[in-house]
Order: C-alpha cells, then structure tokens, then sequence
C-alpha cells in the first residue's frame, strides 16, 4: 500500500513536471531570444552553441536589446510603459468597481425590471466583439472621445463578465440577513455597499482586478484606433510597433515582451491568493 | 495621473498617417524644412501599424470620423476603398493633376496600375518592386555551375539539379532550387504575373482560369511534389525560413527589392553570398521579372487643404534625396523615372557580391507586368492558394508530377476558384464591371 | 416577497446605474444599428441600398461561410474535449494533498495567460515550423517514426491551434478547476477512501457531482470564447491560411468588415453567431434546469 502511493507521488511529479517544462519552453525561447545578437538570433532554437565556456557561445549574447528599449526615444518604451501602467490600473479599478455594484444590485435587491437586467448582462456575454467595432469608433467620436484615455476607458466599462462573476460571488460570501441587520442599525445604502459588501467580496474583486488588468494591458487594437497620437500610445502597442514592415528586429521585440510580462506576472504573484479565491466564488452555481 | 491630464497636443495643419517607420524617419528631414518656410502650415506625421491604420481610414471613410491631409497605404488595402461607385470612392480623383502636371511623365508607368481603378488613379506609386531571383552564388559557384547565360526555368533547374544530392545521407536533399510553396498564394501570383497571367486583367476583370494560369499553377505545383520537387517551404520574415536561408537549403528565392533591403538588415551572415539575377523566363524571350508588394500616397478626398497637401505630397514622393534614402536604407527603388540615373543605383553592394543591386532591379523596372487594382484581388488570391493546395493534394494522392498530368486538374480547379470569386463580385451593387462577352 | 422591502427604491438603480448606463451606449445602441445594417449594402452616408434579407440569404450559400462555421466547430470541440480535460487533469494532480511546489506549479502553468497574443502568435509560428520547429524536433526526438515535415501551419491548422490556445488557456481554465475542487468535502473523500474505493470510483462519485456545476459554467464560457476565436489565427496565419483551414466565423466577419469593406455582409454575419450562440446558452438553462428538478 505505501509503495504504491509513493509510486503514484511519484507519477504526480513526474507529471506536473513534465507539464510545466512544456509551459516554459516558449518563456525560455523568449529569454535566450532578448539576449541573443542580430547574427545569433536564428542560429540556435535557444543559446547559442559555440567553444565557450558550458558549451555556450558568448558572443552570440548581448544586453544590447534591453539597453536600447530605455536609450532609443523613437521607440518611446518609457512613455509607453507610463502610459500602460495607467491605463491598464484605471480601466481594472473602475471596471472593478462598476462590475461589483452591477452585480451586487442583481444579488441582493429584488426589483421589477431585474429579470431583464441579469438577461442583458447573459446577452452581452455572447455578443462577438467586432460586430461592435465600426459603430463604436463612430460613436466614440461624435462623443467626442477619440484620442482621449476616456474613449478607450468609458466604453470597457460595463463588463457583463464582471458583473455576472460579482452576482454569483455576492450571492456566496454576502448574507442577506447581514445586510438587513445593518440597515436595521442606520446604516446607508452607499455605505453598506462599502463598508459591508465590497470587504466580503475581497477575493473576487482582486480576481477579475488581475483579468482586466491583464486584459487592458496586453490590448494593442483598441489603443491604436482610439488614441491618436503616439505620445499615449500604451506598451502593447510600441513592442507592436517593433514587428516591422520590412523586417523584424526579433532580439527587440523578445527583449519587450519580456520587459512587459514582469509587471503583470508581479501583480499575479501579489494577488494569486485572491485570484484563486475569488475564482471560486464567482464559479460556483448559487 | 499626469498623463491623462496633459493638454491634447494641437492637431498640425497637414496630418500624415503612414505604416512603415523607416518611412517617417525618411520624411522627417523634409517635413522640418516644410515647417520651416514661414507662411506654411504646419506639417506632421503619424505611424500606425497597419491594421490599425486600415481600420481608422475605412472609418473614416464610411462613417466621417477624422482622417489625415495625407496617407501612405499599402495595396492590401485598396479592397475596402475601391469596392464603391467611381465617384465617392474616398480617396481624391488624382488622374488630372497628374496629367496637367507633367508628373505622369516622371513616373514608372505600369507602377500607377495598382492605384487606378476604372481608368482613374487615386494614389502616388511610392514604388516599383521589381522581382528579382537571389541566389547562393557561394554554393552554386562552388559547384563550377555559372548561371549567367540561363534565360529560362526549365533551364535554371536543369542546370541546378545536381545540387539537390543527399550527402549528408539523412535521406532528404541538402539543398532546395527554389523557395516556393503551394501555401504561399502571393509568390505563386507573383509568378502568373511573370508568365502574363494572373488573378484579374488591366479592367479588373476575373481571369483566374485562363490556359496561362493552369499552365504555370501546373509547373510550380509539379516543383513541389514527387519525384520532380526542386522546390522548399521557406517562408520569409520566420526564424525558421531564415535558417534554411543561413544554412543554404534554399539556392534561389523571389527577390523584389524591399525582400533584398530587408535581408541586408535581418540576415547579415549572407553578405558577399548571393547574387542578383534577372528572373529566368517561362519561355525563351520571355518577361526577366515581376512584381510584388507596394505602397502609394494618398490624399483623403474631405481634407482640409488639398492644395497644400499635394504640394506637400509632391515634396515628399519626388525628392532625390528621399528617393536615395529609400534605396540605401531599405534597398527600395523610386517610381520616379528621372532619379533612375542617380549614382547611388551604380554602386556596388557587398551584399550581393560587389554588384550594383539598384542598377539590376532599375534595369527590369519598366518591364514590371501591369497589375489590377481590383478589390477583390485578395479574395481571388485566396481562391488561387486553395486551388493550388487541392492541386497538391491531387498529385500526391495520384503519384502525378509532370506538369502536363497536372494542367487539366489545374484548370478545373481554377475554374472553380473563378466561380467562388465572381459569386462574391456579383453580390456588389457599387461594383460593376463589364465582363468579357464568353 | 413576503418580508417588506426595508431599503429604497432607487438603491438598486443606483448601483446598477453604470452598468445600465454604459451598457446602452456602448452596447445596446450600436447592437440595433447594426441590426439596420445588415439589412444594407453600403459603401458609407450616402450610398447605402437596402437589401432585405439578402445578406442572409447569401450568406447561407456562402461555401466559405461553411468552411468558418466548420473551422470554428472544430476548434470549439477541440478546446471542450481537449483543453478542459487536461486543465482539469492539473488541477486533480496539483489538488492532491502534501503536494511540495504547489504555489509554483500553479505560478508556471498560469504564467502564459499573462502573456499579449501578438506574442503568442509570433513564438508558435517559430515553434510550428514544418522542419525548423521545436515541436517536430522535438516529437521527433521522443518518436523517430515521426516525419521530418509535418506542416501544421498548412493542412492541420485547427489542431494546430488547439494546440497553441492549449498552451495559452489551460492553466487559466486549470485554476477554475482548482477552485471548484476546494468545495469538494474531503470527509466524503476520506470515507471512500476507507470503504476501498479506487482513485477513478472517488473521482466519479464524489469529485466530479462536486465540481459539476462549475464544469458546466467553465465549459459555457469556453464554448462562448471559442467560437469567437479571431486573433490568434489571424496573427499566426495572417489571415485564413492555406485553403481558409483557419478562417473563423469571426474573423470572416472582420475580413468583410473591415478588409473589403462590407459592412451589411459583416453584421449579417455577426447576427447570425449571436442568435445561435443564445440558442446555445437558452439550451443550457433548460438543460441545467432539467438536472436540477
């Protein structure tokens, strides 16, 4: 008996090993390819092969690309990281928030008409994004919006996926009974909702926090089409903006994306608690 | 939060939108000294990638939104602008500006066709792209095979041949003649247009299945498969076609002139390896090139100040010194005839072996084939990669190879090809184009 | 409603006031303007013919719209029958107990769904290679029979793009699962367990009833994503791809849009995904409500 479950342990490693050696392939692809020399570059799947020392080619290895995404003003990297860290933050926050009081309405109030809301929200869940496209740009700039962060902002606003993800997660970890106490005591509805509801719900909200952040970071269409002028221009669209027209500087492009991932995968370190947590909350038929 | 307050930059007096970067950076010494005059508007431009260019530019188009004074598009974008009537096309009517000018004049002919649609031309060529046949001088040389004095295909692989032999003895050739695949719809269109075929003809209308067409689609299928392949997948701009560039699997490739700037910058380890020739012909006599990719400069019809932009327009796309800069920075050569004489074409490259590669590509410039402009050239091209790939498919299943065993499967599917295609054309109201009597 | 209502009328309104709001703007409105426009050809103000339902009609005779509704199925069967289970498989190996390296496990299998598609795209058009990719390399390496030139990115698209959304979306689905297992009652289990029920018995008989409702929700969602699947083929293949083998419903519906130009065209399509994606969701509700009574 001990032996077989050591020996099921052992498969257990064996294959989550395996499986995550697949995952980071590509990461390592993409690492040795921000260090790797224009010459180097197609030479070798990963690092250069060559009489060096660990059988490496040093010279094929260079931190020029990382130097050149901070030194060269036409690429704008600095900008553009602002930029990113901006847009990304205010658009995840506001869609939080917008997200959780949509769905705490639909949980926790019954009121004529909620039938119809909580349709809509299933409706725009399956709505193909590009049948949006061309009326939206339009409407953006007859509001006025183009080239501003509001008109890439407002309109992502009212995610269905968020607020059916707070219905679910408000109906699991906020009781009604709770609520009723509270309102019993004085307390107001914009306060409950604060002081009550949102710190109940914590896990759900650093959960789809991280899927808009993540979301809004990584969008390089939107931006391009919204925004005008290149000084707003977020990351996504400057490391892009590298995949040429008539060729590609790859050593470039690996070294932004590169540059691109660490503060996503920081927030995801920071909140992975959360996120899991929250994920379950907001599954879990209620 | 600094960044969402800062004031919205003034929108300039003459906005340009282009797609390239090596382009903004060429017209940037030019924009400044247009700034510079005092009693001039104030002149700016606007890199975007191209998908996003296409889609702000069609919105604007269709539904007003703004649009640059000025914009530089490449041709896989004309199928949005040419598929309405010929008098709201958004794009201003440039036909009789350029007459009256004499700037017709100055320019490379069959290079305009791409930007004429129903006898009018709404676009400034930025280009020629010649094609060219590159190829590994070292490996060939080496082999005591000389290559000059070949004018045809059939000739080049002949001679070749001998190069496909397996000494590394894992079973497959060392080396391919020639880079092309059934996969690949735009290099085989490339090699239709060589043979005086191709997806439509100068009045846009459908020729996908002429004999031309099912005779060369025939030839290239046969490269790939069986016991005549000559022919390897290497796609270009991909870390992998590259390596079969670098490691000399792939002999000859279609080399229109930005492909050969382009390989100067992204594979510098074949400097002093490859050599530059005119295209071996379909038959003796035949056309020595064709054609492949472009850009143009156009001036959106609702702009503010069409004068001024097409002042501006001219400045920026017939300038010697922007016409040098194109060549030397990414090997392009100007549409514009009266700059063809320029030193720079002569001098020699130490990339393709000391030759003068802007003097090879000039040289085939006023043969390049006439193209349309059809909007439906995209949607034809796909129909042409798909026949190719059930051509393919067919000749594997039945162990055909020779050319002539493939033209009649050729022709019925190409046949199909067209029919998919006309039914597309058919359904536009704004498009109409009178088709050949049968 | 027994109790009495003990909060004010406007309370729910005022939270759902952004929603609504926003929702109308930015969704309801262009939603009907693009229902007029499918029943148009236009080529912009001005020059728009009313067409009926001709859009429609020509598009049921469309062979390449099959093609993307086949396209389209195919990697939506793929991504249920193929991704979820695996995602599912990790989540059961990382939910064992006194598993070491749990944190980092999840860390490794997520960290691709942190990562832009643009990249996605350009990393497995390296990796897809028909002779130069590290995936036949590599296959070849673990199975000699294998042949030299597999061309994925030419007759096996869609597997091909299972294969990539597999590498991207797994770990993400992955964590769904996970979650949903940690409702599961370990008591149940252990006392299984004692009655000498096998892995496969617990899994069946007491995990999955656990984990079934979030199952349901989790394949919803991916059905819905999937059958919008645009970006990643039309980065990777730069378009359909040989023989359209990777023309999606979707993207037909952009390259009408917005590469011809055809906007009617473009919303007819788009309408039509819309009202079979609802037939879908409406068949799940009373399929779930069945289960439940």
């Amino acid at each position: 008996m001990k032996t077989r479950s050591q020996l099921a342990s052992a498969a257990t490693y064996l294959i989550l090993a395996g499986a995550a050696l697949l995952t980071l392939a590509p990461f390592a692809y993409l690492v040795c390819g921000a260090f790797k020399t224009r010459d180097a570059f197609f030479a070798a799947h990963f690092l250069p092969r060559g009489s060096g020392p660990l059988g490496i080619d040093w010279n094929g290895l260079t931190l020029e690309h990382l130097a050149r995404l901070f030194t060269d003003p036409s690429l704008r990297f600095g900008v553009s990281l602002l930029n990113s860290v901006f847009y990304a933050s205010v658009s995840s926050v506001l869609a939080t928030l917008c997200a959780a009081m949509g769905g705490y309405a639909l949980a926790r109030f019954a009121f004529r008409g909620r039938g119809f809301v909580t349709a809509l929200v299933l409706g725009a869940l399956i709505v193909p994004a590009p049948l949006l496209l061309a009326p939206t740009y339009a409407l953006i700039h007859r509001l006025g919006l183009l080239d501003t962060f509001a008109g890439l902002i407002v309109p992502g606003l009212a995610p269905a996926f968020g607020v059916y993800l707070f219905r679910q997660a408000i109906r699991n970890a906020v009781p009604t009974d709770l609520l009723e106490a509270a309102r019993m005591d004085g307390c107001g509805e914009v306060r409950l909702f604060f002081e009550i509801v949102l710190p109940l719900c914590r896990p759900m909200l650093g959960a789809f926090l991280l899927i808009t952040f993540i979301g809004a970071w990584n969008n390089f269409i939107g931006p391009q089409i919204i925004l005008q002028s290149p000084e707003r221009f977020p990351l996504a669209v400057a490391i892009a903006q590298v995949k040429g027209v008539y060729g590609t500087d790859y050593g470039l492009l690996m070294a932004g994306t590169l540059v691109s991932i660490v503060p996503v995968m920081a927030l995801f370190i920071g909140l992975q608690r959360e996120f899991i947590a929250g994920l379950t909350s907001g599954a879990v038929k209620g | 939060m600094a960044v969402a307050l800062r004031p919205r930059p003034m929108r300039p007096d003459l906005l340009m939108w282009t797609f390239a970067r090596p382009h903004q950076e060429m017209y940037a010494p030019v924009l400044a000294a247009w700034n510079a005059e005092p009693d001039r508007p104030k002149a700016e431009s606007l890199l975007l990638t191209t998908d996003a260019l296409q889609r702000r530019l069609l919105s604007g188009f269709l539904s007003g939104t703004p649009l640059p004074d000025l914009v530089e598009v490449h041709g896989g974008i004309i199928a949005q602008i040419f598929r309405g009537p010929i008098d709201r096309i958004g794009f201003l009517d440039l036909t009789d500006r350029l007459r009256e000018s004499g700037v017709i004049d100055m320019l490379n002919p069959p290079s305009l066709s791409p930007w004429t649609t129903r006898g009018r031309i709404y676009g400034l060529p930025h280009d020629v792209h010649p094609v060219l046949l590159g190829y590994r001088a070292d490996l060939i040389e080496a082999a005591g095979i000389d290559l000059t004095q070949i004018e045809t295909w059939d000739e080049l692989i002949r001679v070749l041949r001998p190069l496909m032999a397996d000494a590394d003895g894992d079973g497959l050739p060392d080396r391919y003649l020639l880079n092309i695949w059934e996969t690949n719809p735009e290099l085989i269109d490339v090699l239709l247009l060589q043979a005086g075929g191709g997806l439509f003809d100068e009045r846009e209308r459908l020729i996908i299945s002429s004999d031309l067409n099912a005779e060369a689609l025939a030839t290239i299928v046969s490269w790939t498969t069986g016991t005549n392949r000559i022919a390897i997948n290497a796609p270009e701009f991909d870390a992998a076609g590259n390596r079969l560039r670098l490691e000399g699997v792939v002999l000859c490739s279609l080399l229109p002139d930005w492909l050969a700037g382009a390989w100067q910058l992204d594979l510098p380890q074949l400097a002093g390896k490859v050599k530059l020739m005119p295209l071996p012909a379909w038959r003796p006599g035949g056309r020595r090139t064709s054609v492949m990719g472009g850009t143009m400069l156009g001036l959106p019809r609702e702009g503010r100040d069409i004068e001024r932009a097409w002042t501006l327009a001219q400045e920026l796309y017939l300038n010697r010194e922007v016409a040098r800069r194109l060549y030397r920075e990414a090997g392009i050569v100007t549409a514009v005839r009266a700059f063809w004489d320029d030193p720079i074409f002569d001098e020699p490259n130490p990339f393709f072996s000391g030759q003068p590669a802007g003097r090879l590509y000039i040289d085939q410039a006023p043969h390049v084939p006439v193209r349309s402009s059809s909007p439906y050239h995209r949607l034809a091209l796909a129909a042409l990669g798909d026949a190719a790939m059930a051509l393919k498919m067919q000749a594997e299943q039945h162990r055909l190879s020779a050319p002539s065993q493939l033209k009649p499967l050729a022709r019925a599917l190409l046949a199909q090809a067209e029919q998919r295609v006309r039914r597309q054309m058919n359904r536009n109201v704004f498009f109409q184009i009178e088709e050949p009597t049968p | 409603m027994s109790r009495a209502r003990i909060y004010p009328l406007w309370a729910p309104w005022l939270f759902l006031a952004p929603f609504v709001v926003l929702f109308g703007v930015f969704m309801a409105y262009p939603l009907i303007s693009s229902i007029g426009l499918s029943l148009q050809q236009t080529y912009g103000p001005g020059t728009s013919v009313s067409v009926g339902l001709k859009n429609y009609a020509d598009l049921i005779r469309d062979p390449l719209f099959w093609i993307a509704v086949r396209n389209t199925a195919l990697y939506t069967a793929g991504s249920l029958f193929v991704q979820l289970p695996i995602a599912l498989g990790l989540a059961l190996l990382l939910n064992r107990p006194r598993l070491r390296g749990r944190a980092w496990f999840r860390l490794i299998f997520f960290s691709p769904s942190l990562v832009g598609l643009v990249f996605v795209a350009t990393l497995f058009g390296l990796i897809l290679h028909e002779r130069e990719g590290l995936l036949n390399a590599a296959l070849a390496r673990v199975w000699p029979a294998f042949p030299r030139e597999f061309p994925w990115l030419q007759r096996f698209v869609m597997p091909a793009l299972i294969l990539a959304s597999l590498w991207m979306y797994a770990g993400f689905n992955m964590i769904y699962f996970l979650a949903a297992l940690q409702t599961v009652d370990q008591t149940l289990v252990e006392a299984a367990r004692v009655d000498g029920a096998g892995p496969w018995h617990v899994f069946r008989h007491v995990t999955w009833p656990a984990i079934a409702p979030v199952s349901g929700f989790v394949a919803l969602l991916s059905v819905i994503g999937s059958m919008q699947l645009f970006e990643l083929p039309y980065i990777l293949l730069g378009g359909p791809g040989p023989e359209s083998r990777g023309l999606t419903i979707v993207m037909y519906l952009y390259q009408n849009g917005f590469e011809t130009g055809d906007l009617g065209y473009a919303a007819a399509i788009g309408w039509v995904l819309a009202l079979f994606l609802i037939g879908l969701a409406l068949v799940q509700r009373a399929l779930q409500r069945e289960a439940l009574s």
